[in-house]
């Protein structure tokens, strides 16, 4: 029977150790008299120790409990003795492997039931106490894990300006941001359905209304953007998402979210504002920006008038590179190809010039330019085209114009010589023709018989009048630069005569492929000169140059330098016909001339003007070929002249 | 009527020196030489001498000497010009001959181009005033001729015989020949071709 009941007793033991070792809980018994505690095996294992392997006491357990618990575990076990509460405490402990574990320690209210367990001292207080100690380190963490997260959700839709809710049968919830986002107290509660649209503004609070209607009626969710006025009048852009909740087939009812995209939605605004800005000033001035690569010929960008440049419809979707590129006129594409492939090549920018015929068969000319990012993949550019076409046309107009004035100076100055020329012819011819006369009208007085003296004495008196009316009308004319008109004279920078004169006769010059080279001294002073005189002897020289250069291309030179004597010396160089083997210096007078169309008074002008500023000209035969023609101008100019 | 006058050389050149060379070159050859500087100063004078003739520059201050040459024959003034020039050209020589210039010569020009020129010019001048003369004498017979006579003339160069013309003039024939006779000799005609003849000089309009 004993034996039975033994048996009984060893197996209910038993099957209470393993209850105790599933559930991770031990137990223990204190006997507060003699101070000894009995723990069961599980404890031990909580403990991290072999069971009865050294019995446990009192200092070993607080020894393993964490030091930080220590202290605020035992005066709270010995608070609660002293006001005959059950001491109950959660704590941590250390292994002896070091590892932390929590416990949870309950003290049994049924203790004065066990056997042996009934002491009480005077005052009640219990001689031994009995209790469980359970392993809750999981449930610790887990409960711990879950703070964490739901901490970590606030905070993230705290700073997402992201607020999220609920609504279903059991309730209507709303996170703690989403009070924030509406400006509403988190202690009234979640809004009603009339609360939440009065916070709507009121341009939008009739379509959230039929928003919400349809989403209760036909349990749809939605993603819109709405703006609400909060209680503190400031106005707020909210993006609203709701999803609607199913279960197995069952509606449950509605989450979402709702964010404050009031900086992104003004964002947004302000950018639409600038793209219709830039799209209005690139429509105004017929410029299309793009961004793309000309080596995959990948467009990554092309504003709306980049397409209309060139006829397309940008509403049409994204064009092809080569459609723009197949609009490129070909005799233009091979230059242009190879300016690009250059540009690709160096990853330099390029800014070029080149015509399309456009969809509506219009010739247009566009100016590209393009920019390189070296941080960019090679070949990949953004720039900008423009129509110039108005501004070319423009320009081919003024250029029509300018050549237009160009003839008509040249044919002036070619038409003035001539007058000129005749006017002295006349001018000459006068008194020669009449000294002529007189002279055969005095042979003739003389022939008679008897011979009238008389007479022939009076016409050799008007032959000699005659004569010095002939010569004086030289003289007129040798003095023409010199009297004829008043000097006005100034300090000339020789060097900016050249290069107006050069630029007057660029378009002559390219016409007949001839190059104009200046090699100026930079230390040639100053002299002083009439300007426009001045210009007139570079004028002469240089279109003689180009005259005779014209039929074979060449080059024009035109040097200047200081001379010791204080003279500063031009001269201009062709590489033309060069002068005649004769007469050298009879190409400086009046009516001498080699040209068909010459006047003959280009040289003698310049002679004239040279000799009446002091200066000297002359020209000299190249050594290969063409001539030369200097002058020389003192760099003082003599004060008469 | 012939004129025993020496012939006039008339000069219009405003530069004085040609003026006067010219004036000088032309009395040396023994003619009689007036010269002016302008054209009015030429029109200003009355000048009866004939047989004359006008040496005139082309290029004068007031007008060139070509509508100067235009004025003249407009006012009725016939004198052969000479034109001289010191800077002609071919198409303004062409327009002074076509208007009935004798000469255009360029300055300075041989003394014995202008002398021949103005030989020339006298001499059509001379031929020109006798033809004047011839016409003037023609007309003076002609007024003298009664209205009947001037019709039957007419009809005489017209080619009509006498029977013709009396059927037309309602008259006898024999009243025909009286007043023919009376043409022929009161125009001094000897035959009806020397009538016609004065007839045509005389410009008369034929009759059908």
């Amino acid at each position: 029977m004993l034996a039975e009941l033994s048996k009984d007793l060893l197996e209910s033991k038993a099957r209470l150790e393993e209850a105790q070792r599933v559930a991770h809980v031990g137990h223990w018994e204190w006997d507060l008299e003699t101070n000894v505690v009995v723990w069961s095996d599980e404890t031990y294992r909580i403990f991290g120790l072999n069971p009865q392997e050294h019995p446990m006491d009192l200092a070993t357990v607080r020894s393993m409990v964490h030091p930080e618990d220590r202290e605020p575990l035992y005066q709270g076990v010995d608070q609660d003795l002293v006001a005959g509460e059950r001491p109950n405490a959660e704590f941590r402990i250390v292994r002896p492997s070091g590892e932390v574990r929590t416990v949870s320690s309950l003290t049994s209210e049924r203790w004065s039931s066990l056997p042996g367990d009934t002491k009480r001292d005077a005052s009640g207080r219990p001689y031994k106490l009995f209790g469980t100690i359970q392993d809750i380190t999981e449930r610790k963490r887990a409960e711990e894990a879950l703070k964490q997260s739901q901490f970590y959700l606030s905070e993230g839709q705290r700073l997402a300006h992201m607020g999220s809710w609920a609504f279903n049968d059991s309730g209507h919830y709303w996170s703690e941001e989403l009070y924030r986002i509406y400006g509403l107290d988190p202690q009234n509660g979640a809004p009603t359905v009339e609360q939440y649209l009065a916070l709507i503004h009121p341009q939008d609070r009739a379509s959230m209304a039929e928003t919400i209607n349809r989403m209760q009626e036909e349990h749809c969710g939605f993603d819109q953007i709405e703006r609400i006025i909060r209680p503190d009048g400031q106005l707020r852009y909210v993006r609203a998402v709701a999803v609607p909740v199913v279960e197995q087939g069952v509606f449950k009812g509605f989450i979402g979210t709702t964010m404050d995209v009031t900086e992104q939605e003004l964002l947004t605004q302000e950018l639409r504002r600038e793209q219709a800005y830039l799209a209005e000033a690139q429509s105004l001035t017929h410029t299309g920006s793009w961004a793309c690569n000309l080596l995959t010929r990948e467009i990554f960008h092309s504003s709306d008038e980049n397409a209309r440049l060139y006829g397309f419809d940008p509403s049409q979707g994204a064009i092809p590179f080569d459609r723009f590129y197949n609009a490129i006129l070909a005799e233009d594409e091979v230059a242009l190809r190879a300016r690009l492939e250059n540009a690709i090549r160096e990853g330099a920018d390029y800014d070029v010039g080149f015509r399309i015929r456009r969809t509506d068969g219009a010739l247009r000319f566009l100016r590209g330019i393009g920019h390189h990012n070296p941080s960019q993949e090679i070949g990949e550019y953004v720039g900008i085209t423009m129509d110039i076409t108005e501004r070319k046309r423009a320009e081919e107009e003024r250029e029509k114009l300018r050549q237009l004035e160009a003839d008509l100076a040249h044919i002036n100055r070619v038409n003035m010589m001539g007058e000129l020329a005749a006017a002295l012819a006349h001018e000459i011819r006068q008194p020669i023709a009449a000294s002529v006369t007189s002279a055969n009208a005095c042979l003739r007085w003389l022939a008679r018989d008897p011979p009238d003296l008389e007479r022939a004495r009076a016409a050799a008196a008007r032959i000699e009048q005659d004569g010095n009316r002939a010569a004086d009308v030289i003289s007129r004319l040798r003095s023409f630069y010199k009297k004829g008109t008043p000097p006005e004279r100034e300090m000339v920078d020789i060097k900016e005569i050249v290069r107006e004169m050069a630029a007057l006769l660029r378009k002559e010059a390219v016409q007949h492929s001839i190059k104009i080279h200046s090699e100026l001294d930079e230390n040639v002073p100053n002299v002083l000169a009439d300007r426009v005189q001045l210009q007139q002897v570079f004028m002469n020289l240089m279109l003689n140059a180009i005259e005779a250069m014209k039929d074979t291309g060449g080059k024009l030179t035109i040097s200047s330098r200081s001379t010791p004597q204080g003279q500063v010396t031009v001269s201009i160089g062709d590489t033309g016909v060069g002068l005649p083997a004769e007469n050298t210096e009879r190409i400086f007078d009046a009516f001498h001339t080699t040209k068909p169309q010459g006047t003959g008074m280009g040289l003698a002008i310049t002679r004239s003007i040279v000799e009446a500023h002091g200066g000297r000209v002359w020209g000299t035969a190249n050594q290969d070929a063409g001539a030369t023609f200097h002058f020389t101008l003192p760099a003082k100019a003599e004060a008469d002249a | 009527m012939k004129s025993a006058a020496v012939p006039t050389v008339f000069i219009i050149d405003d530069d004085r020196g040609m003026r006067q060379a010219i004036h000088d070159l032309v009395e040396s050859v023994g003619l009689r030489a007036e010269s002016f500087a302008t054209g009015e100063e030429f029109l200003g004078t009355r000048h009866t001498g004939r047989p004359s003739c006008l040496v005139l520059d082309v290029r004068l201050p007031q007008m060139s000497g070509l509508d100067f040459q235009r004025q003249l024959a407009e006012t009725g003034m016939q004198i052969p010009i000479i034109f001289v020039t010191a800077h002609g050209d071919i198409p303004m020589s062409v327009r002074a001959l076509k208007s009935g210039a004798v000469e255009f010569l360029t300055k300075p020009f041989r003394d014995q181009d202008l002398l021949d020129a103005i030989q020339q010019a006298l001499h059509r001048d001379e031929t020109a005033q006798e033809q004047q003369a011839e016409i003037h004498d023609l007309q003076e017979r002609y007024h003298a001729l009664t209205a009947r006579e001037r019709e039957v003339m007419t009809l005489v160069v017209s080619g009509k015989l006498n029977k013709q013309i009396a059927s037309e003039i309602g008259a006898s024939e024999a009243t025909v020949k009286v007043h023919r006779g009376h043409v022929m000799h009161k125009m001094r005609a000897a035959s009806v071709v020397d009538l016609v003849r004065m007839a045509d000089k005389l410009k008369l309009p034929p009759r059908k």
